[in-house]
């Protein structure tokens, strides 16, 4: 019997680490129904520069802060002009960062890093 | 009495095994250190414990989300922001991916006119931000041959910009009406009648098709081409069709499907570099206002070739 619950508590052991590693690096649980605030930074990015290339196209700024209102962020401007920040000081896409300047732009928040990527052709006031 | 018999002498060492097989059983097997069932038992159990600690008591912190992770109102919104981005830069592909990432369904472009549907029917309609985006949906979809609901809940464009509103402004001196005249009327005698002469109402000039450039794109394989495809209503190929284009200079018509490898209704030019060209049915369509320019451009991997034009002429109504 003592040779049966020995080699018992160590399949237990064996199985427990068996259990974590499926469940927390092969088959970890996936979230759905998550909200815009929960995408990752990536695709955050990505929706931002959506908007930056709706708002190029038709200037609609209120429009603009009203859909990069669904990332769940407070002060969208300031938002906006961060991410254009970091887009300009990571060399990320040239046509990216000209939208996102130019939203920023229009959302009053041009700073002097931004200048030289404005977009005169694009819209925005 | 007899000499006593001695017992024999003990044998030197223990009697041999014998000669045939023994079977092997559960008494005399050598026993093992571990009990084979115990060890399984506690894989199991353990297996069980931990994945349930770890899917259930302590799952791990959301990261990496992904759009197709999103709830459904969030889906939808994330989809006009990806017809919005068409809408500015025309990259169709681009728009596609995005939607097959998204994972609406087999047909993303169906979906995007399903969730213009939904959206038309609710408030998001009501903001002039929300109307422009659901006409940019409708624009979308319709060009690619799928219809919704929000082809009859979201006016289109043209209908709701040509309205002419009249407004009359009141003078502030109203007209006084003459006095009636107190001159007899002469006797003009009989009058003859005089033939009528009937005016058929003018008729407002009909377009059968509206044309409008769905993408461009840049491809050193097809550089410099305008691919038309003319479609009914309801997104169908019509082969047969004549498709003009112009330039400085010259002209050509063509005709839609004599490529059926491409479908029928698909017809191609080979544009010149430099050149701009109008495009429009000779009869059916107005020309495209945007005329459509072979001018320079570079692929995903750097390389230059000729910017391509892809056209759609729809029929309307």
């Amino acid at each position: 019997m003592k040779r049966f619950f020995t080699s018992l508590i160590i399949g237990l052991v064996l199985g427990v680490l068996v259990g974590l590693y499926f469940g927390w690096v092969q088959f970890p649980v996936e979230y759905v129904d998550s909200t815009m605030g929960d995408l990752d930074r990536s695709y955050r990015d990505e929706y931002t520069v959506m908007i930056a290339a709706s708002y190029q196209f038709d200037n609609d700024g209120l429009g603009a802060v009203e859909r990069l209102r669904r990332l769940g962020v407070d002060n969208v401007p300031e938002y906006v002009q961060s991410t254009t920040e970091r887009f300009i000081t990571n060399s990320r896409d040239l046509n990216d960062i000209r939208l996102l300047v130019n939203l920023s732009n229009g959302l009053g928040r041009l700073t002097p890093i931004m200048e030289p990527f404005l977009d005169l052709t694009g819209g925005g006031s | 009495m007899s000499q006593q018999e001695l017992p024999p002498p003990p044998p030197t060492s223990l009697p041999s095994e014998p000669e045939f097989p023994r079977h092997r059983t559960r008494y005399n097997r050598p026993r093992r250190y571990f009990s084979r069932w115990g060890l399984a038992f506690g894989v199991v159990i353990g297996i069980l414990a931990g994945l349930g600690y770890a899917w259930l008591l302590a799952p791990l912190e959301e990261f990496d989300t992904e759009p197709y992770q999103l709830r459904l109102a969030d889906k939808n919104h994330y989809a006009v922001a990806i017809i919005l981005e068409y809408q500015q830069g025309g990259d169709l592909g681009l728009a596609v991916n995005k939607l097959v990432q998204l994972r609406l369904g087999e047909d993303p472009i169906q979906a995007v006119a399903n969730i213009a549907c939904d959206l038309a029917s609710t408030g998001y309609v009501d903001s002039t931000s929300g109307l422009n985006a659901l006409r940019a949906m409708k624009t979308f979809y319709q060009l690619q041959g799928r219809s919704g609901c929000a082809d009859l809940l979201v006016p289109d464009v043209d209908a709701a910009d040509s309205q002419i509103v009249e407004v009359v402004v009141p003078t502030n001196t109203p007209t006084i009406p003459p006095p009636p005249s107190k001159t007899p009327t002469p006797d003009i005698g009989p009058v003859t009648a005089e033939p009528t002469v009937r005016v058929a109402p003018t008729v407002v000039a009909q377009r059968d098709f509206e044309g409008r450039i769905a993408n461009t794109f840049c491809d050193t394989t097809f550089p410099a081409v305008i691919e038309v495809f003319v479609v009914t209503f309801n997104g169908d190929g019509i082969a047969g069709e004549q498709v003009r284009v112009r330039w400085e200079g010259g002209d050509s018509t063509f005709v839609t499907g004599l490529k059926l490898d491409r479908g029928e209704s698909y017809a191609d030019f080979q544009m010149e570099n430099g050149v701009g060209y109008t495009i429009d049915m000779p009869g059916l369509s107005d020309p495209i206002g945007t005329p459509l320019v072979a001018e320079q451009c570079f692929t995903e991997n750097g390389d230059e070739s000729i910017k391509s034009y892809r056209v759609v002429f729809r029929q309307i109504g």
